[in-house]
């Protein structure tokens, strides 16, 4: 679904993503790990066009998209939940969910009923449909920001350490709600810190470290690398 | 009998002022620039339906739609080729180039137009008036009253129920994240721009109707507009009307007991305004 080659970006004399190759298949979820600073951000701001890369390709569906801005990577099926959800102040839950549908799904007014309806429903916000993002408490926003991702019907979605804020049970419930996402024909990248709800819900997973890629392969190996072991102790002292 | 006849001439003067600030409030809610040219894109709107009405011989009401949907379409126009690419974390580009843009507009009118007092003329509808016992009321301020208070519930019906209007509340709240979600922001602007001009024209065209205009005339009113939705309070669509109309009180009372201080009590209500309560009448206080 996707696969990226050579990506690169430098800030001045800083190199923050350094020849990064990866390829996720439909269905399935790749954990990206690193230390503050090793350019997993990054990553997903060169990954949505938000910053433009240097060097390197994406290629999403055997489409590239490269050279596409933000928004039509959008439309194209780039879909990204943040750590720090965020949200319209003045619409409503269901207001977001459609603009969501309309805007980055482009289908047809009543298909996108349809489909906020579905969210709504799935994702647990149903009794909160008329409450606008404003006052939502922040599991709620959380839920919203996965919703409204999903409204765009992605091919490709970028979860930016969203466990962020939340309670240890919580975290499992968000495990949980990641592996119910995987479905064929989506493919998911999850940057996060706690390694294991990566573990539990990720078939491989990226370590990065000075915007290189040190090892990417399933949790197990990862997670017994003395390399991996040494950057994570280091940034457990750190913190 | 005088005080109710000086409220009523000060809310009806008060509704046209509403409307100059109307278009410009929009445009600060969503883009969160000020628009230099709003004042020219009013008196524009105006002319073009004074060139309809009086050389091209059309009906006024023909003249009237026309010119509103031509400044629609020129607002639109201007912010897609040329707003749009100054638009960004700075205002100060887009400010510039809206005030390049007022002096260009003016420039053109004065070279299609000449310099002389032009207005439209509505026919015996200008002197008609209605008799309510003690005091009377003209029929023309009435109806430019019912029409800006119809146009302030129209623009709010719009903005909270149609997707038009959705998509416009969702880039006024975040702009970065409307992109996010797959939506052109540019072509948002550019509808608020496309709005808020035959919002500006409507307001033009009515003060041709009930006085006079020249090329000149759109600074005076700009400065109107800022006073008004800073008076109601910045970005707020109610704020404008309720702006709009004290202004308009403020003047009309203030002319009825000195006669010869022009705006001057207008500027000072602005004033008395920044000291007491900066955020406008419906402002809120400003967050974070």
């Amino acid at each position: 679904m996707l696969e990226v080659t050579g990506l690169s970006k430098s800030f001045g004399a800083l190199t923050v993503v350094d020849d990064v190759s990866v390829t996720v298949k439909g269905g399935e979820a790749l954990g990206v790990m690193g230390p503050n600073g090793a350019g997993k951000s990054t990553f997903f701001d060169l990954l949505t066009g938000v910053t433009p890369s240097d060097a390197g390709r994406v290629m999403l569906d055997g489409e590239d998209i490269s050279a596409l801005s933000v928004e039509a990577r959008v439309v194209a099926g780039i879909a990204r939940a943040f750590q720090i959800p965020k949200q319209f102040a003045s619409l409503t839950v269901r207001e977001h969910l459609h603009l969501a549908a309309t805007a980055g799904a482009r289908v047809s007014a009543s298909e996108a009923r349809r489909l906020t309806e579905e969210l709504l429903d799935r994702t647990g916000l149903s009794a909160l449909a008329d409450t606008p993002g404003g006052k939502l408490r922040l599991l709620d926003r959380k839920r919203l920001e996965f919703a409204k991702a999903l409204a765009t019907q992605p091919k490709l979605v970028l979860l930016d350490e969203i466990s962020g804020g939340l309670t240890e049970s919580e975290v499992h419930a968000l495990v949980d709600i990641v592996r119910a996402l995987k479905t064929p024909d989506l493919a998911i990248i999850w940057i996060e810190h706690i390694a294991h709800a990566l573990s539990e819900s990720c078939d491989r997973i990226m370590m990065l470290n000075l915007g290189q890629k040190v090892i990417e392969d399933t949790p197990s190996v990862v997670t017994a690398d003395p390399q991996v072991r040494a950057l994570y102790l280091g940034e457990a002292t750190d913190a | 009998m005088i005080v109710v006849d000086v409220i009523l001439n000060g809310l009806m003067l008060g509704g046209l002022y509403a409307l100059f600030g109307l278009g410009l409030s929009l445009i600060f809610g969503v883009m969160k620039i000020a628009n230099i040219a709003h004042g020219e894109f009013a008196i524009g709107g105006a002319f073009l339906a004074i060139a309809a009405a009086i050389f091209l011989g059309a009906p006024l009401w023909l003249a009237v739609i026309g010119a509103l949907i031509l400044s629609f379409v020129i607002g639109f126009g201007l912010q897609l080729v040329l707003v749009n690419r100054v638009m960004g974390d700075d205002p100060v580009p887009a400010l510039l180039m809206t005030f390049g843009l007022s002096i260009i507009i003016q420039n053109l009118l004065v070279e299609l137009f000449g310099a002389d007092n032009r207005s439209l003329d509505i026919g015996p509808l200008a002197t008609a008036g209605i008799d309510l016992g003690p005091v009377s009321i003209g029929v023309f301020p009435l109806i430019l009253f019912v029409v800006a208070i119809a146009l302030f519930a129209a623009l709010h019906w719009m903005l909270h129920h149609t997707k038009a209007g959705r998509n416009i509340r969702a880039t006024s709240d975040d702009p970065d994240m409307v992109g996010m979600m797959g939506m052109e922001r540019a072509h948002i602007f550019a509808i608020v721009m496309g709005v808020s001009a035959a919002l500006a024209a409507l307001a033009g065209i009515m003060l041709a109707m009930r006085g006079s205009i020249t090329p000149f005339s759109g600074a005076e009113r700009l400065l109107i507009a800022f006073e008004v939705i800073v008076i109601g309070g910045l970005g707020s669509i109610w704020g404008s009307l309720l702006g709009g109309l004290a202004l308009g009180l403020v003047h009309v009372i203030a002319l009825r007991l000195d006669p010869s201080s022009g705006p001057l009590y207008g500027h000072l209500l602005l004033l008395a305004i920044l000291l007491l309560r900066p955020e406008g009448l419906a402002g809120r206080k400003a967050q974070r």
